[in-house]
């Protein structure tokens, strides 16, 4: 029984990290005070960088990978936030830094509470990004991330609820180390920090030569699509378990309405979802792993039999409308099929989302053929009429 | 900007890399101000009465250039291995790790150089050429064997006279030799003699030598210290077994044993009393020191306190002796007035208050009165001197150069008004006289050098230091240290001693720790050759990091000469 957090510490030890650096914030702690525990009793050989914020932690990371490192940091919110210019620098470093972001709400107000703005507020940074919904998930992720990552040489960020799962002890199987080094061998990228072979690397380019580079990074994150699922079915035959690659289809191959979710509120739509085919209605839960790169066939592919599609948000792109749907509605405007999508708005800044909430929003797609508006926000707080 | 080697996308590495030499690039260009070496002053050399370079000496004892650093110590003190023993070393008072963990143990690692070059008998080299002048000395206590040092180093022909029948003054006749160990002395002072210095034993002025003879020198310093002890002034202290601890001293120093009771007191808080005290012990009598004020107010160094306690002297605090009682002409008891802390004196301590209706007895067969010492003046009385040779408390007129009213003479040590009572200041009004001599003989002058920028204590950077403990030398148990006079502190091994001057901050001078190389982010400092830091001004961008990481303060920002074209080559030059 282990929770998210140190799940996340269990994965870093397991994948033989080298560099450790960050900055602690709530609810992430658990995850840098288990890997202290862990450097400071020798059980992993990694050096452990004290840094005074997040950006330095980042920078920390950023240096050791560059030298040749397997760096991990983790971090939340604002410190996520402090981070950004180099979470840019990173990608376009090239570099497979692997970051654990426990999803936490952006401040003002202050909130430590679950809420995904802080990690999809980062999705042009060319990092690749993943959402878990459980600890053992959390833990793969890390291990598969490393492989990925590695492998596209971009770097990778695996989010979490906070304190539903960060905090939240669940039953996990920790892999045995040996079959973890059959899976992961040790980092050796091609380029490196090196006296004996100096470089000056990330220097000016014109523009005569920088968009050439960032189409690079463009053809790795395609690379990531097909990467992410065969690095999935490897591990499913290695460790027995596996999530589906970008996405996870639950019940959705014969269903009329399909809510599309991420994070712990994806664990709590299966109850729903099983609850409620119990009783007939053809509905269907999908769930969104990979953010970035986004699933676009994937989306494209379930649009094509279902009747109706609901998105829920756990975040907000103010001027716009929750992230998920913007993005699901901007896979399927090209596409051949395109069913009525319906943007749901819930559990902002740790507002639980019960199975009633869950019922209630596929009451409404059952209920609605086209969306009021934009973006629905459920369970506000309303002056009664 | 410089064309791309890649034309197409297949072509192009994964991310932006240099294929070749950025140096082309001046980034500095960009600076607006310069970082540069600077060597500034450390706290223990101004607290160096003696003004000894103790962070230099200390970087040569890093390089394992052990003659170097003695002959380094050797440029200010003449008596290292007599000092790393006996001084009172204002220096680790001053020391700016102190406030960190514990004062570095200078005066250990000076007993050390010294120890270790105890072997070494060849004379420092001349400063200057040989010279025809001539300089008396009267005196070969630490102040006249440290003038006649200098001056002899600067080509002078000095002769030092000595009353007593060998060299050293109290450093022989005054401390015992279980602080002092007499081979220590005899090296040291043989040194300075090799350099051509000519002494005369027994040679008293006044007596067999005379005024007429001194007055042929171009030049004389009068450094007879301070050897007559104060009288207490108290009724009875003319009866036997009561006598001066400085005569006390000087019996045993001179090799007699003198006759005493089993029972000694010591009146006096100084370091005249512990020494009499402790050499009692050493009699095999019991000892007990009567002083008037409390410990804290106790001149001696708290050291030779502490030793004196271990090896088992009682301390009698606020009290003073009123009146001596004898029997048959020998003195058998003292009659004792106990004392309050009043107002302070002029000394800045507390003045004791007698307390009326207090007295009591202390039995007493032998007392050693340690009260203080002043200088024996009365040589002067045979010349034309004590007429002009202004005094003033006893002591002998000088200023800061250890000039007299008289041009010509010139005095220092105990014997004159501006030592402190030490051994250290009396080698430094030695070194004052002889550069003043230097000057008055018209060869040099002196220069008032004001110290550089001291470093502080904040100015450390402390991210480089961890707490260390202080070496401690070995010494004598105390059950066997107080059955002769064998040496009790044994000094520190090589080990030590470098394990110690590595604790040292080295504040104000490189050591070439290579912080500011590490750190630098354009790598614009590299070494030459020699080892020395060389900074490359046109990659230099003055962004400070190794100015502000330098552990020492051993470093300082600039303002940048010119605001010059870039890539220049003219702003490569150094600012006077």
């Amino acid at each position: 029984m282990i929770e998210g957090s140190h799940a996340s510490s269990y994965a870093v030890e397991l994948a033989r990290v080298q560099v450790i650096s960050a900055y602690p914030i709530t609810p992430q702690t658990g995850v840098v005070e288990k890997l202290s525990e862990i450097v400071a009793s020798k059980k992993l050989n990694a050096r452990f960088i004290k840094v005074e914020s997040e950006h330095s932690a980042m920078a920390a990371c950023i240096g050791a990978s560059a030298a040749g490192a397997r760096a991990f940091t983790a971090t939340s919110s604002q410190g996520l936030a402090l981070m950004h210019e180099l979470l840019h620098w990173a990608a376009g470093s090239r570099l497979p830094i692997v970051m654990v972001n426990v999803n936490r709400a952006m401040a003002p107000p202050w909130s430590i509470y679950a809420d995904q703005t802080d990690s999809l507020s980062q999705r042009d940074t060319g990092w690749m990004q993943f959402y878990c919904e459980s600890n053992q998930e959390v833990l793969d992720t890390v291990l598969q991330a490393y492989k990925i990552a590695e492998s596209v040489y971009l770097p990778c960020m695996i989010n979490l609820d906070a304190f539903f799962l960060s905090h939240t002890s669940e039953p996990v199987a920790l892999p045995k180390q040996s079959l973890v080094d059959e899976f992961l061998p040790p980092y050796d990228p091609p380029f490196r920090l090196d006296p004996d072979n100096p470089h000056a690397f990330g220097g000016l380019v014109g523009p005569d030569g920088y968009m050439e580079l960032r189409y690079k990074i463009h053809q790795a994150m395609e690379e990531a699509r097909v990467k992410i699922k065969e690095v999935d079915d490897e591990y499913g035959e290695k460790f027995g378990r596996s999530y589906g690659g970008l996405v996870e289809g639950y019940e959705t191959d014969d269903s009329e309405i399909v809510l599309a979710t991420a994070g712990t509120a994806a664990s709590t739509a299966r109850i729903v979802v099983d609850d409620l085919r119990a009783r007939g209605s053809p509905v269907g839960l999908l769930k969104i792993r990979a953010f970035r790169p986004f699933p676009v066939d994937e989306v494209r592919s379930l649009a094509r039999h279902v009747k109706k599609i609901g998105v829920l948000d756990r975040n907000f792109s103010f001027g716009a409308t929750g992230i998920f749907y913007q993005e699901i509605k901007a896979a399927l405007y090209n596409a051949e099929h395109r069913p009525p999508v319906f943007g749901f708005v819930v559990g902002l800044g740790g507002r639980d989302i019960t199975p009633a909430v869950i019922e209630e929003l596929f009451d409404h797609l059952m209920k609605n053929n086209v969306p009021e508006s934009e973006s629905i926000w459920i369970g506000l707080k309303h002056k009664p009429a | 900007m410089a064309e791309l080697k890649f034309s197409t996308l297949e072509e192009m590495p994964l991310l932006a890399i240099s294929l070749e030499s950025t140096q082309v690039i001046s980034t500095g260009s960009w600076r607006h101000v310069r970082p540069v070496y600077v060597q500034r002053t450390s706290p223990c050399e101004i607290g160096c009465p003696a003004g000894e370079k103790i962070p230099e000496y200390f970087e040569l004892l890093r390089q394992r250039k052990y003659e170097e650093a003695w002959r380094k110590v050797l440029e200010d003190n003449p008596l290292p291995g007599v000092m790393g023993r006996v001084c009172y070393h204002p220096c680790e008072s001053s020391c700016n790790r102190a406030q960190f963990d514990s004062p570095i143990a200078i005066h250990l690692i000076e007993r050390f150089v010294a120890d270790k070059n105890f072997s070494n008998t060849t004379p420092m080299p001349l400063l200057e050429s040989r010279k025809r002048e001539r300089v008396a000395i009267v005196g070969s206590g630490p102040s006249g064997l440290s003038c006649a040092y200098q001056l002899a180093r600067r080509g002078y022909n000095v002769t030092i006279y000595e009353a007593e029948a060998k060299p050293g003054g109290m450093l022989r006749y005054g401390i015992p030799r279980y602080r002092l160990p007499r081979r220590v002395l005899d090296k040291e002072i043989g040194d300075i003699l090799r350099l051509g210095v000519e002494l005369r034993l027994n040679a008293r002025v006044g007596e067999n030598i005379s005024w007429s003879e001194l007055k042929a020198y171009d030049a004389i310093y009068l450094a007879v210290g301070a050897q007559r002890s104060r009288r207490l002034g108290v009724e009875g202290e003319e009866l036997d077994g009561i006598r001066t601890g400085v005569d006390f001293l000087r019996e045993i120093n001179s090799g007699a044993k003198p006759t005493m009771s089993s029972k000694v007191v010591v009146i006096g808080g100084g370091n005249t009393a512990i020494d009499a005290a402790r050499s009692s012990r050493r009699l095999g009598a019991e000892v007990t020191i009567v002083y008037r004020r409390t410990r804290a107010e106790m001149p001696a160094v708290p050291e030779e306190i502490e030793e004196a306690e271990k090896e088992g002297v009682e301390f009698l605090f606020l009290a003073a002796p009123v009146r001596f009682h004898g029997e048959n002409g020998r003195v058998k008891k003292i009659e004792v007035q106990r004392m309050a802390l009043g107002e302070p004196d002029a000394s800045g301590r507390r003045r004791p208050v007698p307390v009326a209706s207090s007295n009591f007895f202390i039995e007493a067969g032998t007392v050693l009165t340690a009260i203080g010492e002043e200088p024996d003046l009365s040589l002067l009385s045979s010349s034309d001197l004590s007429m002009v040779l202004r005094e003033e408390g006893g002591r002998i007129c000088v200023d800061e150069h250890q000039m007299t009213g008289v041009p010509g003479i010139f005095a220092g040590g105990d014997a004159a008004t501006n030592p402190l009572g030490t051994v250290v200041n009396a080698i430094r009004a030695g070194k004052n006289a002889a550069l003043a001599i230097h000057e008055y003989l018209g060869w040099k002058k002196v220069e008032n050098s004001a110290p550089g920028e001291v470093v502080e204590y904040k100015d450390i950077n402390l991210a480089y230091f961890v707490h260390e403990q202080r070496a401690r030398g070995g010494r004598l148990a105390v059950a066997e240290g107080i059955k002769s006079f064998r040496e009790v502190n044994r000094g520190l091994s090589e080990s030590q001693a470098l394990r110690e001057v590595d604790r040292c901050f080295s504040c104000g001078t490189c050591i070439h720790c290579d912080v500011c190389m590490d750190f630098c982010p354009d790598v614009a400092i590299s070494k030459d050759a020699a080892g020395e830091y060389v900074i490359d001004y046109n990659h230099c961008k003055g962004c400070g990091i190794c100015v502000a990481e330098c552990p020492r303060e051993a470093m300082a920002l600039s303002a940048e000469l010119a605001f010059a074209t870039a890539g220049s080559k003219d702003s490569e030059e150094q600012e006077g």
